[in-house]
């Protein structure tokens, strides 16, 4: 075994790049997919610059966001449907918070709703680890709650916010422009800090642990309560971003957007981004092309002059391709080792 | 605070129940800074009951446990960490999703903390960017022994540390073992291998049924004195019944019967190294072992679930390749699991899970047989299931629940009925019954391969025993001469003194 050993110590030095490429395959792919998407989605339109660079950015802020609320609670073993009405709920409380108030103000109400989204699902978290009801469960009810608050704090379409505010999320004080790179920052800098929080810190590493083999996580410490609360409530502050970035594009609140839909879309980014619905797999970084990837369907679709109708369809197709595209890879994988 | 004259760590009358199996009646022991204790007993004797409670990971329902004579209470495995418990489970506890360095983060530890024992352990220069899945068993165990130690604890506990390591490596652990005891510091060992623990162990307490039952210094004591122990006096005089109480024990098998089963030299992995055997027309052929001697691993071989690495398995003069337990099953193979719950479908009723293996004939006819109900009935009577609950098998009592797995193939013809420990944690009536069938069955000319952790029910059903010990059959001999003492020295993998 000692032999053993030290042949996995000199397969180290000479195989370090493949097992990263392998490790990270999906990631890269996926990135690659969405640069190749974009190229060819240049070579469709009449023109592409900025201003369509800033449009799918911007648009899929949300997209992005609700995906890695999502990736946090699926790598931690769970499952939130609720980060739709979440979305929802925090976009309309921003909305009737924010409407008028100079930038200091929503800066101060923005962080208010980022905590008060984290407490408010991290308790939903809490419920689900206590009571041992399954997650779909318990987050179906909280979908409804949420969306059903959401009404409360604003029974129409109305609200708005600050400008500057909106120039953050969407590079425009009316959220139309061609600047691409406020939005950049602003998706760049929370998943870098989520990315390394999850692997690096014990904390986060604890959700891979939980979602990977929670009894052996058990075993080395890792408190499963806590871990369940934390992950659902890092999906709490990225539904919230993810509500500020709608609110940002639109300019008012609408609670009668369907927090559903919004909650199988980041479903199917984290399936697209390589992330396993099991637990214990995946990486964020990978949610943030696939989200993207998801909203970009429709404008590529459009371009090349395929019926909205019939988009759905293939949209559909798509996604169950990718999956059976990894489930292949996988299975591979397995027949090797 | 700590108080030389203290045992470092002592419980009192610790009792722990899962529902009506009665895991720790009460059990006293003492561990005194700096020695080495083992902590022995047989298969469910509670050993690794009492480690979980003394790691936090479950908590026990009466009784206390006291370090350096101080009350103390675990919720947690952090809360025994932090008290100056370290514990290797017998279960690896690293995510294999996870590299090592980041199973180290999780557990508060850098590799530099781990890296000083590793070396020791001739593992210096270590990859920790490896996936712990792709780190071989063996190695994950050291990383396991290193991570326990790097929190610096008072008290080591060791559960069936050596199980998966060569001779070689676990003589590097009982090096560790031993300069851990040098600084004055404490390990609980726990081992089936009576050997390593004479060698390296200064004390030992045995439990029994949930008890502790004996505690006293190995020095100059021997495996049969250790086997003794275990046994207890008033268990080795117990003979096996009068025959009136098994008149089926009438062996229906000859050397003229024909072989059903046959296993040709069957490896798989590491866990099954070589295992050969012929089952005779007629004949309940015993199989024990303490656990994990690659028995689980046997029986998935036979009933198709594992294919085996190297060997043949052969069904009346066919070999059989099995992809899953549906092509062993149309061979006639068919198992009775040790987890009652895997074959069991507990929301519905006793007589559609005794009418499972009969599903199979619908595909081919579209319809059941006429016969359907009639077969199921019969067997109900046959098996004497209590059907006042039928309509939900998980209402049964595991008794029940076990004679309705049994009776399921009693509907179907087969050749091999394998049972995997049967009887664990069924009453006694329940458990003569059981006896019955699988001597009914053997007397209607199948063929039983009964694997029993029950050393006393061996002379009681079979006609012959085999006795695995790491993955091979270490003993073979008739059944009814064979005694618990035997069959315990042979299972810790001795030389059977006598027969």
């Amino acid at each position: 075994m000692t032999a053993t050993t030290s042949t996995v110590a000199r397969q180290h030095r000479s195989t370090s790049l493949r097992r990263w490429v392998q490790r990270h395959g999906w990631t890269v792919g996926i990135w690659v997919l969405l640069f190749v998407l974009v190229a060819w989605y240049a070579t469709l339109i009449p023109r592409f610059g900025g201003f369509q660079t800033a449009t799918i950015i911007s648009g899929g802020t949300a997209w992005i966001f609700l995906g890695i609320a999502q990736a946090v609670v699926v790598i931690a073993g769970g499952l939130d449907l609720g980060v739709g009405g979440l979305l929802v709920l925090t976009s309309v409380t921003a909305a009737q918070l924010m409407d008028g108030q100079p930038l200091g103000m929503v800066l101060v109400i923005a962080i208010g709703i980022v905590l008060a989204a984290a407490i408010l699902n991290g308790f939903v978290g809490w419920i689900i680890s206590v009571s041992k009801v399954p997650d779909i469960v318990v987050t179906l009810g909280s979908l409804y709650v949420y969306q059903g608050f959401a009404l409360m704090v604003l029974p129409k379409v109305g609200g708005g916010t600050n400008g500057s505010f909106r120039w953050i999320f969407t590079g425009s004080e009316n959220g139309i422009g061609a600047n691409p790179w406020p939005s950049i920052v602003v998706i760049a800098i929370p998943v870098i800090i989520v990315a390394w929080w999850m692997g690096r810190t014990k904390s986060g590493l604890s959700l891979y642990a939980v979602g990977s083999d929670a009894p052996a996580a058990f075993l080395s410490g890792v408190r499963d309560t806590r871990t369940k609360v934390v992950s659902f409530a890092v999906a709490g502050v990225f539904a919230a971003l993810a509500g500020f970035s709608s609110v940002s594009i639109s300019g008012v609140g609408n609670p009668t957007t369907e927090g559903g839909n919004l909650t199988l879309n980041s479903v199917a980014a984290v399936v697209i981004g390589g992330v396993v619905l099991t637990g214990g797999i995946g990486s964020v970084i990978a949610v943030v092309p696939a989200a993207l990837i998801l909203f970009f369907f429709n404008p590529i679709l459009s371009a090349l002059g395929v019926d909205p109708n019939r988009a759905q369809v293939i949209q559909g197709i798509l996604i169950v391709f990718v999956m059976m595209i990894a489930g292949l890879l996988e299975w591979r994988r397995m027949r090797r080792s | 605070m700590s108080n030389p004259q203290q045992p470092l760590v002592s419980t009192e009358a610790i009792a722990k129940s899962y529902g009506p199996v009665v895991a720790l009646r009460s059990v006293d022991l003492a561990v005194e800074p700096g020695e080495i204790h083992a902590l022995l007993g047989a298969n469910g004797a509670g050993k690794s009951t009492l480690v979980k409670i003394l790691s936090g990971v479950i908590q026990p329902d009466a009784g206390a446990v006291d370090i350096h004579g101080e009350p103390a209470s675990f919720t947690f495995p952090n809360d025994a960490t932090a008290a100056g418990i370290a514990t290797v489970f017998q279960d690896p506890a690293l995510i294999s999703d996870l590299s090592l360095d980041q199973n180290l983060t999780i557990s508060g530890l850098h590799r530099t903390d781990i890296e000083p024992w590793l070396e020791r352990m001739e593992l210096a220069d270590f990859d920790f960017g490896l996936l712990a899945r792709d780190v071989p068993l063996a190695t994950r165990r050291l990383i396991d022994l290193a991570r326990a130690l790097a929190h610096d604890p008072q008290l080591l506990m060791l559960d069936e540390i050596t199980a998966a390591l060569t001779p070689e490596q676990a003589a590097l652990v009982f090096d560790v073992m031993r300069a851990w005891k040098r600084m004055g510091r404490s390990v609980l060992f726990i081992s089936h291998r009576l050997g390593e623990v004479l060698d390296i162990c200064d004390t030992a307490t045995i439990l029994r049924n949930g008890q502790d039952v004996a505690s006293f210094s190995l020095h100059g004591v021997d495996e049969a004195e250790l086997v003794a122990a275990m046994l207890g006096s008033e268990l080795a005089a117990v003979t096996p019944p009068a025959d009136s109480e098994s008149p089926q024990l009438v062996s229906s098998v000859t050397e003229q019967s024909d072989i059903v089963l046959k296993a040709v030299d069957l490896h798989f992995r590491e866990k099954v190294k070589g295992v050969s055997f012929d089952l005779r027309r007629g004949e309940v052929l015993g199989v024990t072992a303490l656990e994990g001697q690659g028995q689980d691993e046997l029986f998935a071989l036979l009933s198709g679930d594992h294919r085996p690495t190297t060997g043949e398995i052969i069904v009346n003069g066919d070999p059989m390749s099995a992809k899953s337990p549906y092509d062993a099953i149309r061979k006639g193979l068919v198992l009775v699991p040790g987890d009652r719950q895997l074959a069991l479908f507990p929301q519905r009723s006793v007589r559609e899970n005794l009418a499972i293996p009969l599903y199979n004939r619908v595909s081919r006819w579209f319809k059941l047989q006429r016969n359907e109900s009639e077969l199921v009935g019969t067997a109900i009577e046959r098996l004497d299931i209590d059907t006042r609950a039928a309509s939900q098998v998980q209402r049964l009592s595991g008794g029940n629940r076990q004679k309705v797995t049994i009776g399921r193939w009693l509907i179907e013809d087969f050749n091999v009925l394998l049972c995997f420990d049967p009887t664990r944690g069924i009453d006694i009536q329940t458990k003569a019954q059981i006896y019955d069938i699988l001597r009914e069955v053997a007397a209607n000319g199948a063929a039983v391969l009964l694997y029993s952790s029950e050393l006393r029910e061996i002379p009681l059903v079979c006609d012959r025993v085999l006795v695995m010990y790491d993955g091979e059959v270490v003993h073979e001999q008739a059944a009814d001469t064979a005694t618990e003492e035997i069959l315990l020295t042979a299972a810790h993998g001795l030389e059977a003194a006598q027969q």
